[in-house]
């Protein structure tokens, strides 16, 4: 048994003097015993009911000259229900920059499976026992890990813009009015996309275990670029007051994405295939727009969606490495989404036409001559970097060019 | 008469002895779940019986909670043989002892419920003691509060007090729960704060509870006086009851752990570390104190 002194000044219940007992009692061993000298009457009135409320006992109370001597015992409960924390260990390393994501896990990645009953730990911390279970439905860490997770979050943060001011808006006024039709219904196209490609990640970011942070800290840009990216296109397309058609067939396409519920099967279908199939053709609007608001929103979507299929096709590839009998999964799903978009059998001829007014910039028959063949040649290229990608995700070649001649027209 | 005993209605307590229908109870038999009565004086009560009970059946004991909206029916139940244990207040207790002239069984307190006290609360500003309350008035809580009135009163009076000359501001809230609340306490403090009072009475617990939290109901007041300890809640068996239940019960409760993650949710409830197996030496003066101010029969 230790026992140690504790002169408490002129500290009060409720104001310091509670936080003094417990650094001194807390990391004490039950029956250890604290003598409190306090200099206070209505202290010594109330820390024997402070005591007995936190479970301790008095075991001795005098009076010392003007002060009053009081003896607390330590009881057998502690405030936390968990094992002592770890004495402090190595510091994270800090880079000339900052402290970069890559740097936050001293132990290595995660563990393989996470406690689908965990609740809310952070990184590092110890959990303590009692909370009530939390029931989280994705707790497998290869089936939505990715070795580049933490680069691709530190990018995401990077790379943040900002679609009311950063796109120059000014200069998207005064385009005639066949053009400008155009555009609206290109930007229109793209942001009916858009909204896929937000509510496709934002549906799995509740049910991932938040053991995986990365993974939640990854899907939240991910949802929230494609939030900009849909108030960027809506914005040029109200712009100069047009309005163009939200397209049956391109609805129809995207509600296929929404039902497959598989991580890494979305990752296949939205993020390697959609995503991948929509950065050429955003680069294809960056390079024909005829205003530069439009040309730079392209660009800067285009930026954001080169992240998001380096994640698609990073994961995939680890994932099928991992379990090579995925891969008949993955292309079951593309099957299965095909199968569901039979009746779509090319691009709607409205996004076609619209896409090579703008690029030829002009009704002229020269001008759209060369314009329709770019559009052309832009579904040419769409479809070979397509087979090239699910290439670099792990497909081989005639796998790749069978699930790329399954992927929807629509593009995503 | 002494000159409080006129409140004594309030507790609605008969005043002819119980003795048990011996025969027709069957309190703790083997086979029958155990049946706790409590009063529900908060909606966490059901939780803390929730878990409780599961408590004490993973363990083997059958136990089922009824509850009461006050304590004179469940001392009442107690009584008839409805429930087999009341978690008492000390007032209920000793109303409960007293018609068993003395037979009760004490079965587990918790570690609050031992060495309370009642403490005098005064503005901070204030010099003043006990000796200053002839001519002044005394905040009180619910008059069938043991801690909040009747053992102040009772403590005030031994320690030479002239409570015939003594205003009582009495907040009578929430009758029949004994206090349990904390409601009369709260208004007793803002009595006192509001200078309607030169001091008035709480539990300690109440209000080192209230303090260490930093609320504002203890701001610009302090406590003056502290009475001596005495026992507060404790499981109140009949003298029918079992060997063998009581024994169960007893090492049951006793060994609930705090540290326990599946218990610590309801003893925080609860508002116990520790269960202690209680004694009647705890509630001498409470019963003593009834019975001068006319609470007994």
């Amino acid at each position: 048994m230790n026992r140690r002194q504790c002169d408490a000044g002129d500290l009060e219940l409720g104001g310091g003097l509670e936080v003094l007992l417990a650094a001194m009692l807390d990391p004490a061993s039950p029956g250890d015993e604290v003598e409190v000298s306090t200099a206070s009457p209505e202290v010594a009135r109330e820390l024997p009911t402070w005591a007995r409320r936190a479970g301790h006992d008095t075991v001795d109370q005098r009076t010392a000259g003007s002060r009053t001597l009081i003896v607390i015992r330590r009881g057998t409960s502690s405030r936390v229900v968990a094992p002592p924390l770890a004495a402090a260990g190595e510091p994270a390393r800090l880079r000339p920059d900052g402290f970069n994501t890559r740097d936050w896990r001293l132990n290595g990645p995660p563990a393989a499976g996470a406690d689908p009953n965990s609740g809310f730990v952070p990184l590092g911390s110890l959990a303590e026992a009692g909370t009530f279970g939390f029931a989280w439905q994705l707790n497998d860490r290869d089936e939505l890990w990715s070795s580049d997770l933490a680069q691709l979050v530190e990018g995401a943060s990077a790379a943040q813009w900002d679609a009311s001011r950063d796109i120059p808006w000014h200069e998207a006024r005064g385009l005639p009015g066949f053009l400008e039709q155009a555009v609206c219904q290109v930007v229109t196209f793209i942001a009916q996309n858009e909204y896929a490609a937000y509510y496709v990640p934002a549906r799995f970011q509740h049910a991932v275990n938040p053991e995986f942070v990365e993974v939640l800290l990854w899907l939240a840009s991910h949802v929230h670029d494609e939030a900009r990216h849909i108030e960027v296109f809506t914005k040029r397309a109200v712009l100069n007051g047009a309005q163009a058609y939200a397209l049956a067939s391109a609805q129809r396409s995207l509600e296929t994405l929404l039902q497959e519920t598989d991580f890494t099967a979305s990752a296949l279908l939205l993020n390697v295939l959609g995503e991948g199939s929509f950065i050429d053709l955003l680069q294809f609007v960056e390079r024909h727009a005829p205003d530069p608001a439009t040309a730079a929103a392209a660009r800067l979507a285009h930026r954001d969606e080169l992240r998001h299929v380096r994640f698609g096709i990073t994961h995939v590839r680890q994932a099928l490495q991992k379990n090579p009998d995925l891969l008949s999964r993955l292309v079951a799903a593309a099957e299965h989404r095909a199968a569901r978009l039979l009746d779509l059998t090319g691009m709607s001829p409205l996004i076609v036409e619209a896409l090579t007014v703008m690029a030829a910039g002009s009704l002229a028959p020269p001008r759209l001559s060369k314009a329709a063949a770019a559009v052309r040649g832009l579904m040419k290229e769409t479809a070979a970097n397509r087979i090239t990608r699910l290439q670099q995700a792990g497909f081989d070649a005639p796998t790749a060019r069978y699930v790329s001649e399954l992927h929807t027209p629509n593009l995503m | 008469m002494h000159p409080l005993a006129d409140h004594r209605t309030q507790l609605k307590v008969s005043r002819s002895p119980v003795r048990a229908q011996k025969g027709t109870l069957k309190l703790g038999t083997p086979g029958r779940p155990l049946l706790v009565g409590a009063v529900a004086y908060h909606p966490r009560v059901v939780t803390v019986w929730e878990g409780f009970s599961e408590y004490f059946r993973r363990r083997g004991l059958a136990v089922e909670y009824v509850l009461f909206a006050n304590y004179e029916r469940l001392v009442a139940a107690l009584l008839e043989g409805v429930v087999d244990l009341g978690w008492n207040t000390n007032t209920a207790f000793v109303a409960a002892d007293a018609r068993l002239e003395g037979s009760a069984v004490i079965l587990g307190m918790r570690d609050v419920d031992a060495a309370y006290a009642t403490v005098m609360v005064a503005r901070a500003g204030d010099t003043v003691s006990p000796r200053d309350l002839p001519g002044a008035v005394l905040a009180l809580g619910s008059r069938d509060s043991g801690h909040a009135a009747i053992l102040p009163l009772h403590y005030l009076a031994k320690e030479g007090v002239d409570l015939d000359r003594v205003s009582l501001l009495r907040f009578d809230t929430d009758l029949g729960k004994h206090g349990d609340t904390g409601d009369s306490e709260r208004r007793v403090l803002q009595a006192v704060a509001a200078n309607e009072a030169l001091m008035g009475a709480v539990g300690d617990a109440t209000w080192v509870a209230l303090k260490a939290e930093g609320r504002r109901e203890t701001e610009g007041l302090k406590v003056i006086w502290r009475s001596p300890t005495y026992n507060h809640c404790c499981f109140t068996g009949r003298p029918e009851l079992v060997e063998q239940a009581r024994e169960q019960w007893l090492e049951l409760l006793l060994d609930m752990d705090y540290n326990d993650p599946e218990l610590r949710h309801y003893m925080d409830l609860e508002g116990v570390k520790r269960w202690l197996p209680g004694d009647r030496h705890g509630y001498e003066d409470l019963a003593e104190a009834m019975g001068i101010q006319g609470y007994l029969p």
